[in-house]
């Protein structure tokens, strides 16, 4: 069951001042640190990243054209990431952009495939596709070797999904209309990614209504259903492989509690990742073991949207 | 859906395709299925190990479709953009300015004025057109012959399809959609 706090003066006033439901305040008080800054920075445009598609373009000259073009651009933790500190024209209609040489994606996002560390001609499972961000990073790093097979239970997500990997010049995946809990009969990975349906209380401030349009109820509903995906992950990687686990949510029900529960059922252990913040060991009276291990990303100290990632080792 | 390895006639095909398109030597040695629904057939390319992987699933698409199968080859957008980057140009390929790049990527056809290299090509020819670069921007069919394809003044080249053109229709459909559903906000 999700944990709710009782109210109190300063969560009633920041919720007002920032339009949430005041239960999200009262959550993000126990765990968010420095929320007033988190909450300010939620009121911001989210920094804006393009990620390399180094099968078409290697950074640099990507990097030089778009600079021609009046792009300002800053590297990132990643070699293929680039935040975008001026755009002169919207980065989603260059002629680079149309010619599949880059992908608009978070930093955050891209740091699930960081974590992956996929190896050339490996075979890996990713549970929940749509639209392919991650998908066609991990194409890249393996540099179009191996085979990837993404699930993705919407017919027409999936085919856009497939127009995104054929944009990118991605030719060792599929894409299977099948939800990420039938993966069992798909046999065994290399390197299992679930990027699992969240509330998505990490995107505010790209969708604000999110402050105020989910419920407790929808935060217990995903993390159960979380629960379920992360444990036919596991079981679908061969022993010794990786599974990395994330989600755009901040609700520790979602993330360490997900991972706690699993990891403690089926054994897998969480892997320290070099990137974003600790994770939570403790949320309210329950305690997370390995919760030190996962990663936390927060808008206003890395300077993404919220992100949650797990490493761990099948 | 049904992906297969090809025939010998459609291995036939392709290979002739590949060979015109100046990729031959580069994907001969690649694995390229079929791709079959009942009405069409496409070549796909993929790794071995995708190939070994989908044998026992059905999935929806698989690898990167290169060209369309009926009598002859039609390279799909993607197997332009691969050809254009493995070949680096020649024969069927139509170089285009920087004027032009932006055009043809929103679909529109191709003027003589902005034709910087055509090799010598007939009237009704496949060509896959590039900017400067040797990136593929669409694929077009002449208009004109020979030389008469760098006139000024004139559509020398009909854009059959662009590199831009699902972006453009998928941002169509999103802006039709949120038209359609006004957000919902919880009471």
């Amino acid at each position: 069951m999700v944990l709710l706090f009782p109210q109190s003066p300063r969560g009633d006033a920041l919720a007002r001042k920032y339009g949430y439901d005041p239960w999200l305040v009262s959550r993000f008080l126990q765990y968010v640190p420095d929320v007033e800054q988190f909450l300010d920075k939620m009121e911001s445009k989210p920094t804006r990243y393009i990620r390399v598609n180094t099968l078409k373009m290697d950074t640099k000259s990507l990097a030089d054209r778009l600079a021609k073009k009046g792009f300002e651009l800053r590297q990132t933790a990643l070699p293929e990431v680039l935040a975008v500190e001026k755009e002169p024209m919207s980065a989603g209609a260059t002629t680079e952009y149309m010619l599949g040489h880059y992908y608009l994606q978070d930093l955050s996002s891209c740091m699930a495939v960081e974590a992956l560390d996929v190896q050339k001609g490996q075979k890996v499972l990713d549970m929940a596709a749509a639209p392919g961000g991650k998908t066609t990073f991990i194409a890249q790093r393996m540099q179009n070797t191996g085979a990837i097979i993404a699930l993705e239970p919407n017919e027409k997500r999936a085919r856009s999904m497939a127009f995104n990997l054929a944009r990118l010049g991605v030719f060792n995946t599929c894409v299977c209309k099948m939800d990420g809990l039938e993966a069992a009969k798909l046999g065994k990975f290399d390197r299992v990614l679930l990027d699992a349906p969240c509330s998505c209380e990490g995107v505010i401030a790209k969708d604000p209504s999110r402050k105020t349009s989910h419920a407790p109820e929808d935060v217990d509903y995903c993390s159960a259903r979380q629960a379920n995906l992360l444990e036919t992950a596991i079981k679908a990687t061969k022993l010794g492989g990786v599974v990395v686990y994330s989600t755009c949510s901040f609700a520790p029900e979602e993330n360490e509690a997900v991972v706690e529960t699993v990891t403690g059922k089926l054994g897998a252990r969480v892997e320290p990742f070099g990137h974003g913040s600790a994770g939570l060991d403790s949320f309210g009276d329950k305690k997370f073991r390995m919760g030190k291990n996962t990663r936390r990303f927060y808008p206003h100290l890395h300077d993404t949207t919220g992100f949650f990632v797990a490493r761990l080792r099948a | 859906m049904k992906y297969r390895k090809p025939a010998r006639d459609e291995r036939t095909i392709i290979n002739r395709a590949l060979a015109q398109w100046g990729v031959f030597d580069a994907l001969k040695d690649s694995t390229l299925i079929v791709r079959e629904d009942g009405k069409s057939r496409q070549a796909c390319l993929v790794t071995p190990e995708l190939e070994a992987a989908i044998a026992n699933i059905n999935p929806l698409f698989c690898g990167l479709a290169v060209g369309d199968l009926a009598k002859h080859f039609q390279p799909t957008m993607e197997g332009a953009d691969l050809f254009a980057r493995l070949s680096g140009g020649g024969r069927n390929y139509v170089v285009v300015g920087e004027n032009a790049e932006k055009l043809v990527l929103y679909g529109r056809d191709v003027m003589g004025d902005s034709v910087i290299s055509a090799a010598d090509l007939s009237e009704n020819e496949l060509v896959i057109i590039t900017n400067r670069a040797g990136e593929a921007l669409g694929i077009g069919r002449t208009r004109f012959a020979g030389k008469s394809m760098m006139q000024k003044g004139r559509i020398t080249v009909t854009t059959v399809v662009d590199a831009g053109r699902y972006l453009r229709e998928e941002d169509g459909e999103r802006q039709a959609k949120m038209s359609r559903s006004p957000r919902r906000r919880r009471s």
